[in-house]
Parts: C-alpha cells; sequence; structure tokens
C-alpha cells in the first residue's frame, strides 16, 4: 500500500515513508474515491428504484388518507377510508375473492408441483421433453390464458362439456356464480404448476445422495423415503413456495378481468380489481383505491417479513 | 450351497432390473398424462383458431381442422391492430430487457464488490420491497407518470419496470461468487473500477446476465395491469391490453379469439424453444432470490 501510494500523485518520488499526516490524506482520498464509485454504479438503478418503487408506496399511504377523485380536489381526512373500510362498496367481497382463490390455488399448485418434480426427478430418460410440455403454460400471458378458458368453459361447445357430454354427464355453467372464481383458481393452477415443479426438480436433485442410499440399504419403501426423508429435507424450499405463490396469488386480475368480467355480479371481483373499479371505473374514488391497495401491500410486506426471517434462519443453521 | 446362493443372486438382481423398468414405465405414463392434459387446451384452441364459425359450433368437433380455415388469421392480421401491439410489445420489452440488464448488473457490482456507506440499508430496503408488485401501486404510480406528462408515451410502460429490485439482487449474488483475486490483480494493473466491471466482470457473468434477460423479457411480455393503466390510444397498445379489448369490445368472435391466442405465443414460444435452458433457470432464480 505504501509503495503503491508513493508513487502516486502529490508524493515527492524516491520517497516510501508517508508521513503520518499524508497517510491520512491519501486514505481519505481512497475511501473517498470509493463512495463515490459504489454510489455512481448503484445510482441508475436506485434511482428507478426510488421513483417508481419507493414513492409509490409511499404515495400509497398519502393518497390512503384523502378523499375525493382524480383531477379533482382531494383532501386530507385522516383515518376515515380505514374505518369506513368494512362498510365500503365491494371491498369485503374483493378481499374474500382474494383470499378464497388463493387458498383454493396455492394449495393445488404446490401439491401438483410436488407430485410432477417427484416424478421428473427421477425419471431416466426423456426427461428434457416433459419439462418443456411442463412449462409452457408458464410463458401464456394472463390474458390469453383467459381467453383459452373462456372458449374451454363456454357452455355450449367448450371443450369442458364435450367431455363432461362425452362421459355421459350434463353439462355444467362453469362461469355461473357458484364455480367462477372455481375455474379462476384452476386456471391459474394450469398456468403456475409448471413453475414450481421445475422449482420443486432443482431443489430435489441438489438433495445429498448419501442419504437416499443409506435409506435404500436400510431397505425403506417409497413412502417412508418421501415422508422421513425428501418432505423434512424440501421443508425450507415448501415453505418458501408457499410464500411467494401466495403473494404472487393475491395480485390476482387480468385473468379474472378477461374470463369473467369479475362478475357473476362481484363473484370474482378480487383486490386488485376493485382498486381498478374504484380509481377508473365510476366511482373514482382515489383515496378508497389507495386504502384498499395499502392493505394488499402490507399483507404483502408481512409475507415477505416471515420470508426473510425465515432464510436468514438457514444461514446460522436449524 | 455356493451355487444356489449365486442363482439367487442373479434372480434378485434380474428382479430390482424389471421392477426399476415398470416403475419408470408407470412414471413416463404418469408424466405424459399431466403433460398432455396441460397441453391439451393448446391444441383445441389452434384448432379453433383453424375453422370457420360453423365448424367451431359443429358437434361433434373435428379433431382436425379439414377443410383448412385460415380466415381468422387474416382477419386477426388485417383487421385488427394486432400487428401493432405485437410491435409495442416486442419494442417495450426489448428495451426495458436491455436498459435492466445495464443498470442491475451495475447496481450489483457496487452492492457486491465496493463498500460504501449505505449499502447495507440500500440492500435491506430492496429485499423488503421486493415482492411489492406494480399491481398494488397503480394509483400513486399513475397519478406520479401522469404529473411528469408521461401517460401515453413509451416511457410510462419502460420506466416503472425497471424500479424492480429482483434484478439486482440477482447480480449482486452472481458478482459474489466471483473470485476475488481476478478484480484485485485488475487493480493492481491500474484498470478503474469501470473497466473491471466492464471488461472482467461482464464477460463472467454472462449466463447470469441471459438469465435476467429472460426473467425481464417474459415478464414484461405477461405484463398487462401497468400498460392497460399507462395508455389509452390504441397506438400504445401492447399485445395483452389488445387481446383485452379484443375479448371486451366487439361480439364473441371464438375464431379471431383462438387465432389472437396461438399468434400471441409464437414469439415467446419461439424464444422459449431456443433459450430453453436459461428459461428453466428462471424457476431457480426463485432460490436466489434470498
Amino acid at each position: 500500500m505504501g509503495l503503491d501510494a508513493a508513487t502516486g500523485a502529490g508524493v515527492p518520488l524516491g520517497r516510501l515513508r508517508l508521513s503520518a499526516e499524508e497517510h491520512r490524506r491519501l486514505r481519505h482520498q481512497a475511501r473517498l474515491r470509493r463512495e463515490l464509485t459504489g454510489w455512481l454504479f448503484l445510482a441508475p438503478m436506485f434511482a428507478c428504484f426510488v421513483i417508481f418503487l419507493v414513492l409509490p408506496v409511499i404515495g400509497t399511504v398519502w393518497w390512503s388518507l384523502r378523499s375525493g377523485g382524480l383531477g379533482g380536489e382531494t383532501k386530507f381526512i385522516g383515518f376515515r377510508n380505514f374505518t369506513d373500510l368494512p362498510d365500503t362498496v365491494g371491498a369485503g367481497t374483493a378481499i374474500t375473492n382474494t383470499l378464497v382463490f388463493a387458498l383454493i390455488s396455492v394449495p393445488l399448485i404446490l401439491i401438483g408441483a410436488l407430485a410432477i418434480a417427484l416424478l421428473l426427478a427421477r425419471i431416466e430418460r426423456g426427461g428434457s421433453i416433459y419439462r418443456f410440455l411442463i412449462y409452457f403454460p408458464v410463458l401464456v400471458p394472463g390474458v390469453v390464458a383467459a381467453l383459452i378458458w373462456l372458449f374451454m368453459t363456454n357452455v355450449d361447445f367448450g371443450l369442458f362439456n364435450e367431455v363432461a357430454r362425452a362421459l355421459g354427464g350434463k353439462p355444467v355453467v362453469w362461469l355461473g356464480a357458484d364455480h367462477a372464481l372455481t375455474v379462476l383458481a384452476i386456471l391459474d393452477v394450469w398456468r403456475n404448476v409448471g413453475y414450481w415443479a421445475l422449482f420443486f426438480v432443482a431443489a430435489i436433485i441438489g438433495l445429498p445422495k448419501e442419504l437416499y442410499q443409506a435409506a435404500d440399504l436400510d431397505g425403506a419403501s417409497a413412502l417412508a423415503r418421501l415422508r422421513y426423508l425428501t418432505l423434512p429435507l424440501l421443508r425450507r424450499m415448501i415453505f418458501f413456495a408457499v410464500v411467494v405463490a401466495t403473494i404472487w396469488g393475491l395480485q390476482v386480475f387480468d385473468t379474472a378481468l378477461v374470463l369473467t368480467n369479475g362478475g357473476p355480479g362481484t363473484a370474482t371481483t378480487t383486490v386488485i380489481y376493485r382498486v381498478w373499479l374504484y380509481m377508473f371505473g365510476a366511482t373514482n374514488k382515489i383515496g378508497v383505491a389507495s386504502a384498499i391497495s395499502l392493505v394488499l401491500i402490507i399483507a404483502i410486506l408481512l409475507l415477505t417479513l416471515v420470508q426473510m426471517r425465515l432464510l436468514r434462519g438457514r444461514r446460522g443453521g436449524d | 450351497m455356493v451355487a444356489t446362493i449365486q442363482l439367487d443372486a442373479a434372480q434378485h438382481a434380474r428382479k430390482r432390473v424389471r421392477s426399476r423398468r415398470q416403475r419408470e414405465f408407470a412414471r413416463h405414463l404418469a408424466l405424459g398424462l399431466i403433460a398432455f392434459i396441460l397441453v391439451a387446451p393448446f391444441y383445441y384452441v389452434l384448432l379453433a383458431s383453424l375453422k370457420d364459425s360453423t365448424e367451431i359450433f359443429s358437434y361433434p368437433p373435428k379433431l382436425l381442422p379439414i377443410p383448412l380455415y385460415l380466415g381468422n388469421y387474416r382477419d386477426l392480421l388485417w383487421d385488427t391492430g394486432f400487428l401493432r401491439w405485437m410491435f409495442n410489445t416486442l419494442f417495450v420489452a426489448s428495451s426495458v430487457t436491455v436498459i435492466k440488464v445495464f443498470l442491475d448488473s451495475m447496481a450489483g457490482f457496487a452492492l457486491a464488490k465496493i463498500d460504501f456507506t449505505g449499502k447495507r440499508i440500500v440492500f435491506m430496503l430492496m429485499l423488503i420491497l421486493l415482492m411489492v408488485p406494480i399491481g398494488a401501486l397503480i394509483v400513486p404510480l399513475w397519478s406520479l407518470v401522469s404529473t411528469l406528462g408521461l401517460i401515453n408515451t413509451y416511457l410510462a410502460l419502460i420506466l416503472p419496470p425497471l424500479a424492480n429490485p429482483l434484478g439486482a439482487i440477482l447480480m449482486r449474488q452472481f458478482i459474489l461468487g466471483l473470485p476475488r483475486d481476478l478484480e484485485n490483480a485488475a487493480r493492481l494493473d491500474g484498470l478503474s473500477e469501470f473497466a473491471i466491471y466492464w471488461r472482467i466482470v461482464l464477460p463472467l457473468i454472462k449466463p447470469g446476465l441471459v438469465v435476467l434477460a429472460v426473467i425481464t423479457f417474459t415478464d414484461q411480455f405477461m405484463s398487462f395491469t401497468w400498460p392497460l393503466i399507462a395508455t389509452t390510444s390504441d397506438e400504445l397498445q401492447v399485445l395483452t391490453v389488445g387481446i383485452a379489448a379484443l375479448r371486451a369490445h366487439g361480439g364473441a368472435n371464438y375464431g379471431l379469439w383462438s387465432a389472437s391466442a396461438i399468434m400471441s405465443l409464437v414469439p415467446i414460444g419461439i424464444f422459449f424453444f431456443v433459450l430453453q435452458r436459461q428459461f428453466l433457470a428462471r424457476s431457480l432464480a426463485g432460490a436466489l432470490k434470498q
């Protein structure tokens, strides 16, 4: 370091020792340069992050404390939007719908994904073809997926009822008030099961082989291996998947808009759907829209914190 | 005595091979069925897109589109804004991808290799807000973007997605995996920090950059909520918004809808076919999110 600095600017050549003061000054300079470089590298991305993510989160809080609509006057009304939330038209239904949606779709997605992953991880040949096919629905935009399902669930000539008829059953009104939310959740299973299946395949392949060899020597059955080895070893991965899949599930909007228009009635109106209606619909209440958004943001932040605690636990050993 | 034991062992080995084959076969059967169920909708829609309106409604349905009818595709390409929507989507998605790969790899480099004040807080903040989606922020984001006068511009579609911190966190992870000796050697050789980033770090994390590019492009290709809100003019509609409009306005035209579904999957399908491995790594990005 001393040599290095001595050949640098400001120090006469031929002198390799630095006085304490020179040393301090150079160190200070180097530190300043490091600070500057660090922030310069970070700045472009961080600016976008602050302007389009941090600010809007703060903005949601600010707007949620106000009344009024887009383009008009708004004024501060304290926590009224929140205290009125239980009586706000559609807010409760939207939250219930979203929770029910997540409660149906998330377990099905993860159980299906685990089952597929267990099959895929042990297969000897042809794995890449299955992976390709199983992953394909993941790449379908929600809007397109909804269009495909709109067709399949058609009462008169949709695939579902054609199959039902072929099996001798009665045609079902799939998008009626009774089934619409379930159909929406199953659509989500179709779109997401491949994503998590491949996530679990990678996790299973990464498990220590020795344990399985030992289990084989002990004559453990396939079921015992699953119950006492694979599932416990995957515990953290599964929990991670539950949290993230739930967070994604809470955001459902595009499929609901295209498949059912939020209906029939409000049967499939989800949280973001309701926010959108309050903001751009006939009601135009920006404060209420923000208050509902904030409920969603807080739910997502809580889930994220749970996730972070969990991952920190991994580093320190169980 | 010895002979019988040997025989037993041979029999046993044969039995093991047979049961292994049986289990392999059962797995193929189950996976084949699952894959069939997951992919069948695509064939169903492809079929419908190649039928005219009377054929679509006929019962029992034909399993092959004979005679082949291309009218739906003609209507889609000529009478709707489909080509424009596709251009917008590809343009916005590529722009976001290119910009994001640079910004995020730079930020990742800073977070991984340079000690500066506030680094820990910045990183913490990114982790906490990692999962907050644009969909939950449409109210303030809309008022911000319209205050900036950007509603109905490409910038409105390109800028907000750059905020997502996943890319920077991923890049940090990749760059942390590089050996320190390499950059220290470069530093002794007098390379500037930027040269280290550009000439040493970037080439080494190329696989990571490709994964980030794939994640960003697909997310952008599929995004709907923000583009729906940020644009009102027909010229700026992206694919997802255009298709939703196709559904909302005009009567039920299943042939046209099916054609639009198939056509919109063409680019992402080709992309997927070429970059299969990187796509599948998208699922792994989840594990790196820590």
